[in-house]
């Protein structure tokens, strides 16, 4: 174990825990904010991915790819919301029926259209190199969802500091008559939510499809990660997702270099205990009620 | 003798203090009536006495027996029962599925896995006999969520009473209720059996002054005044607050 | 009760004369059925009865399947297989259940989700003893006494687990513990007002439900003679979810319908396109936005239509009471 392999190990812990923390960050939101159960979240990460695989096979540059997909995603977002989730506000039960059953049509529709082997996106030749500090390389690529993973956490951030629309989500999840009463559209402003978090893990599934590749089954895996990530880090905060999402990217990744076979029972071994001893998780405080 | 005693209650919720230092005493066959503006904690009061919120201070004795921290059920096999100011009911079942259900509650079988429930003559008798007693025998194959309110509210005193509590906590039995079946359920409480004692919450002075023996008056979480009828009416300060412009028609009364 | 035991001699000449009309494909289809049957009525015992939505339910099947797959070669009596893995998975619920119970709504979803996938990672990781990923071959043979020669002698074992799990969930629905489970799902804070202790009344459907599925794993392990982790897995719940709503949620015969139902189309799909996922998903979200309850629902609905033209109007309401209890 020599100390350039660390590096790049611990580079790829950093680099895997800011992609769940993105993802994770649009379920906390989605979850946390709305009282939304989306069991498709992590369809939304694999549609990206792949949608930016079919962008990067008509040779459509990485930089135009990213909000190209990132829009379709949204779009998509918006019509489960408005097709489907929309008549089911306040109904845990049907939420996760409905969201599943998206899972198993998107999990298929994928095999279907690009077929079951898997893929990957390719590194943009702008960010194909590596920085070499003495006997450590680190490749560009890497710092670079980093540091895309840190600007999203600043500016949720700011955005959990802009109460007045945190307030007005969390008061419309209350009472919808009432906000909207006011003059508020509550309806623009949960589709909006919604689609922000959808944002969010197409950001992390094209990002992602460099490093971890395109595959079915993608969906779920993320969705387990992510379901694990918030509920140890906690809801309602950015430090949440955050610090959730580094704990379980970099158990998984040192994880296979020190103890392989344990490190899937050991995340949801931490995820047992936390739900009976701090359900509310490491950060988290209850948004809505 | 007192059945049920209520020493130094406190409760608050976040920075919010609801109940503060309350303090009162039901006797055997006693009834006590709660009355206080809307906001003074009364149904709180009640969450707390049955176990159904935690207190953060203060000890509440059942017949001598602490049981503070006691869960909601075990509190009624003790011989505590209350009804709710919402009706709490089980809509989608039928009515004498209801009161089956509320006999049932305590009996030694009530984990029984195999057997039918209506095979025990014992549960079949009670439900009977609560059926007749309280002239519902012909309802009994309506589904709860179906009947008129009225029809609500005494259920939710005819199920409280499977038990056969030594105490009954009535929350606003009256609520929502119009004039006729206001002193219909008035004129049933007086008719409860009187071994049984009654800690009630209600709003209708009418009601209060025809069914207490002592009444305690409740202003932002606190025990106000506690008295005989008399003595409560007569109070300035519980005039002041509480009866308003309409103090005169009571004193008089 | 009297319709529900009238459905269960129907159930029993059923599954009874089935081998003496079928050909060898539909029976082995109707032993997955009638396993599938037995997995999804323990779900729907605590999905539609008690009132909790588990996606970590698949663990109990797997695990009585891996039991069969494990240690089923070294204790040899089919009788005593089943009631061990019955036992095992049962006793895994309790133990779970205990914990998890207490547990808020949206909590006890997830919670019982990553127990599940945490058996489903101790199955897939133990290569050396589960096969992991690959699964391992199943040795047992089913032995009564006698080793069972024939695919319909294992088609009768597994047609009378069914047909005795039935008619357990009917006595139990009408015992007086099923009755209180129901009242609980239905209002928990007014059955606790009454005395009765709520959490103890999860907890014995939830361990029923356990064992009753552990009950299925080990069928399907002599039936399959093939276990694999995604027994366990969260997305086998998630199948037996969908059937579980397909066929009509807080009905006894719902889940077995949907069972039914659902194997039907798997199969029937499956030889046309491999597609049927999709069309099993639209299906679903279908029945699920417009439904109302599933084919049973759908069936009740439609007969009491019919009968309200033929009789008069208190069918509908006899029809709507049937409709609260099971």
């Amino acid at each position: 174990m020599n100390a350039s392999l660390l590096a790049a190990q611990l580079l790829n812990g950093l680099a895997y825990g800011m992609l769940l923390f993105m993802i994770a960050a649009g379920l906390s939101i989605i979850y946390g904010f709305m009282n939304i159960v989306n069991l498709a979240h992590g369809t939304f990460f694999m549609l990206a991915a792949y949608a930016a695989y079919s962008l990067a096979g008509m040779k459509v540059n990485f930089w135009l790819a990213i909000p190209v997909a990132i829009v379709l995603i949204m779009i998509f977002s918006i019509a489960v919301e408005k097709l489907l989730l929309s008549f089911v506000y306040g109904k845990e039960h049907e939420q996760v029926l409905l969201t599943f059953g998206l899972l198993i049509i998107f999990a298929d529709m994928v095999k279907w259209i690009w077929g079951a082997s898997p893929r990957s996106l390719p590194i943009p030749p702008s960010l194909d190199f590596s920085i070499t500090m003495g006997i450590l390389d680190f490749p560009v690529y890497r710092l670079f969802v980093i540091a895309v993973g840190i600007l999203v956490a600043v500016a949720l951030w700011y955005f959990e500091n802009r109460t007045r629309i945190g307030a007005i989500i969390r008061a419309g999840v209350d009472d919808r008559q009432m906000v909207s009463a006011l003059g508020i559209h509550v309806g623009i402003v949960f589709t909006g939510v919604f689609a922000f978090g959808a944002g969010l893990a197409a950001l992390s599934g094209i990002l992602g499809g460099a490093i971890l590749g395109v595959y079915p089954g993608m969906d779920t895996e993320t969705l387990i990660l992510s379901l694990v990530v918030i509920v140890i880090g906690g809801l309602g905060t950015w430090k949440g997702a955050f610090s959730g999402a580094l704990l379980v990217g970099l158990l998984e990744t040192m994880g296979q270099i020190w103890f392989p076979s344990l490190s899937m029972v050991l995340i949801f071994l931490c995820m047992t205990v936390i739900l009976l001893v701090k359900p509310t998780g490491l950060f988290g405080k209850k948004v809505s009620t | 003798m007192s059945l049920l005693t209520v020493e130094g209650l406190n409760k608050s919720y976040k920075s919010l203090q609801v109940l503060k230092d309350v303090s009162l005493e039901v006797g055997e066959s006693e009834r006590l009536v709660i009355i206080g503006p809307n906001g003074a904690g009364k149904t709180t009061l009640f969450n707390c006495l049955t176990g159904v919120v935690p207190i953060d201070s203060g000890m509440v004795t059942l017949g001598g027996y602490e049981i503070g921290k006691l869960p909601v059920h075990k509190r009624v096999s003790l011989g505590m029962s209350r009804t709710f100011q919402k009706n709490n009911l089980m809509d989608s079942l039928t009515l004498e599925e209801n009161v089956r259900l509320a006999v049932a509650a305590g009996k030694s079988y009530r984990y029984q896995v195999l057997k039918p429930l209506t095979s025990y003559r014992e549960v079949r008798e009670e439900t009977e006999d609560l059926l007749e007693r309280w002239n519902l025998s012909d309802k009994r194959s309506l589904i709860v969520g179906q009947m008129s309110y009225g029809e609500q509210r005494l259920l939710e005193v005819v199920l409280a009473m499977a038990s056969r509590p030594r105490i009954l906590l009535l929350d606003e039995p009256t609520s929502g209720m119009s004039p006729a079946e206001t002193a219909q359920m008035a004129k049933m409480i007086q008719n409860l059996p009187r071994s049984m004692s009654l800690l009630v919450i209600e709003h209708d002075m009418d009601v209060v002054f025809s069914i207490a023996d002592r009444i305690v008056v409740l202003h932002h979480g606190e025990v106000l005044l506690s008295g005989t009828p008399d003595e409560v009416r007569n109070d300035e300060r519980v005039r002041g607050i509480y009866f308003g412009g309409g103090a005169k028609q009571y004193a008089e009364a | 009760m009297k319709k529900s035991l009238l459905l269960f001699l129907v159930l029993f000449a059923v599954v009874l004369c089935f081998p003496l009309v079928a050909g060898k494909f539909a029976l082995h289809l109707m032993m997955e059925i009638l396993i599938m049957a037995i997995f999804v009525m323990s779900l729907g015992l605590i999905m539609g009865y008690a009132g909790m939505v588990s996606l970590g339910h698949a663990a109990f099947f797997g695990v009585g399947a891996y039991f069969v797959a494990l240690l089923g070669h070294h204790i040899g009596n089919l009788f005593l297989v089943l009631a061990l893995g019955t036992a095992i998975a049962g006793l895994l619920a309790w133990i779970s259940g205990g914990l998890f119970i207490r547990s808020a709504g949206g909590y006890f979803l997830m919670i019982t989700l990553s127990f599940g996938q945490m058996l489903y990672a101790v199955a897939y990781k133990l290569k050396n003893v589960t096969g992991g990923d690959e699964g391992m071959p199943v040795q047992a043979a089913p032995d009564l006494g006698w080793k069972l020669a024939t695919m319909t002698e294992l088609y009768y074992v597994i047609g009378i687990g069914f047909l005795a799990w039935f008619l357990f969930l009917i006595l139990f629905s009408n015992s007086p513990a099923g009755k209180a489970v129901k009242g609980v799902m239905v209002n928990e804070s007014r059955m606790r007002a009454l005395g009765y202790n709520s959490i103890a009344y999860k907890l014995i459907a939830y361990t029923l439900a356990g064992g009753m599925a552990g009950f299925a794993g080990v069928l399907y392990a002599y039936f399959n003679q093939y276990v694999s982790p995604d027994l366990l897995n969260w997305l086998f719940s998630g199948q037996a979810m969908i059937m579980v709503i397909i066929g009509g949620v807080g009905t006894l015969i719902g889940p077995a319908i949907g069972a039914g139902f659902f194997v039907l189309l798997q199969n029937y799909i499956s030889s046309y396109t491999e597609r049927w996922p999709i069309i099993m998903g639209l299906i679903f979200i279908a029945i699920v936005m417009y439904g109302k309850g599933g084919i049973v629902h759908l069936v009740l609905q439609l007969t009491s239509k019919l009968r309200f033209k033929l009789w008069d109007g208190s069918a509908v309401n006899r029809a709507e009471q049937r409709r609260t209890s099971p």
